[in-house]
């Protein structure tokens, strides 16, 4: 089980993982990151000013909305903020590029944190965590993901110990599970 | 003078019906329930206990509001409770329509 040390107030929290770990949370990162660069609409705010952003939105008011992303994946990282589609459209439009934008930067911060040990014979690094909670935000949206592609309920757990060893999904849930395991193990960390 | 006084004091109503609206966090089955309160203490700045209660309320109604104020402060309570993954929406508080 994966084991923290350390305490963010002495600045040495950290975390010992495997390479395979490691490769498998790099996966998962990059593939996020990819489809939360997809369908975006941050190509039309190029700008880093807000106000500029704010003109260019307000320039393209009369024409375009944008509505809950059609992927489910995205449907779920990128929720509704109102229970009406219109009230939910009209925030969207405003709000969504900067919550991708969070959502890229968090699993960016967690991707360079990953720093693959030199000597790949040792088979574990120590991976340092400066913030975290972005390591918990980055880790969730990793574990959301997953849980949409694998539908996800309260049963699934007592499935997944049930399923057999040559079911072609039982990989991606243990991974769904061991990357809870990490939430939990750096919350009881956190807390203890 | 007093007339004006009255005047702004009657164009103020609209900041009391600002304050009418909720943000309510929604159960789901992957949000693991001590992750859903610390990010309850983190943005709203309960003591645990009382993140845990709300978190409980969640986990067993369904639903619970955590915070209530204007609705710019709703719409970016919710904006940084879906930062965190977790499902927000804010609405005008019930009780509160004439």
């Amino acid at each position: 089980m994966v084991e923290f040390k350390g305490s963010p107030a002495a600045g040495d929290l950290s975390v010992p993982l495997s390479i395979d770990e490691l490769h498998i949370l790099i996966d998962l990162i990059e593939q996020l990151l990819q489809l939360l660069g997809e369908e975006s609409f941050n190509q039309r705010y190029q700008s880093d000013d807000s106000f500029d952003q704010f003109l260019v939105a307000a320039m393209e008011d009369i024409q375009s909305t944008i509505s809950q992303p059609e992927d489910p994946v995205l449907k779920r990282l990128l929720p509704n903020a109102y229970p009406d589609p219109e009230s939910a459209d009209e925030f969207r439009k405003y709000t969504e590029p900067a919550l991708r934008k969070l959502k890229q930067d968090h699993l960016l911060y967690l991707r360079q944190q990953l720093v693959l040990p030199a000597d790949h014979k040792s088979g574990r690094a120590d991976i340092a965590i400066s913030d975290p909670t972005r390591w918990l935000i980055a880790i969730n949206d990793l574990r959301l993901a997953l849980s949409v592609r694998l539908n996800i309920d309260q049963r699934s757990f007592e499935n997944y110990k049930l399923m057999p060893d040559t079911d072609q999904q039982k990989p991606l849930f243990a991974v769904f599970f061991w990357l809870g395991g990490i939430q939990e193990n750096l919350l009881n960390h956190l807390w203890r | 003078m007093s007339s004006q006084t009255q005047v702004e004091e009657v164009l103020d109503l609209s900041k009391f019906f600002d304050h009418l609206w909720v943000t309510i966090v929604w159960d789901d089955p992957v949000n693991l329930m001590n992750y859903v309160t610390y990010v309850f203490i983190k943005l709203f700045g309960f003591s645990k206990e009382k993140a845990h209660e709300l978190m409980m309320q969640v986990h067993n109604e369904g639903k619970a509001v955590v915070a209530s104020g204007t609705r710019e402060e709703m719409e970016r309570a919710v904006q940084s409770l879906h930062e965190h993954g977790l499902w927000a929406t804010l609405q005008r508080e019930d009780h509160g329509r004439v």
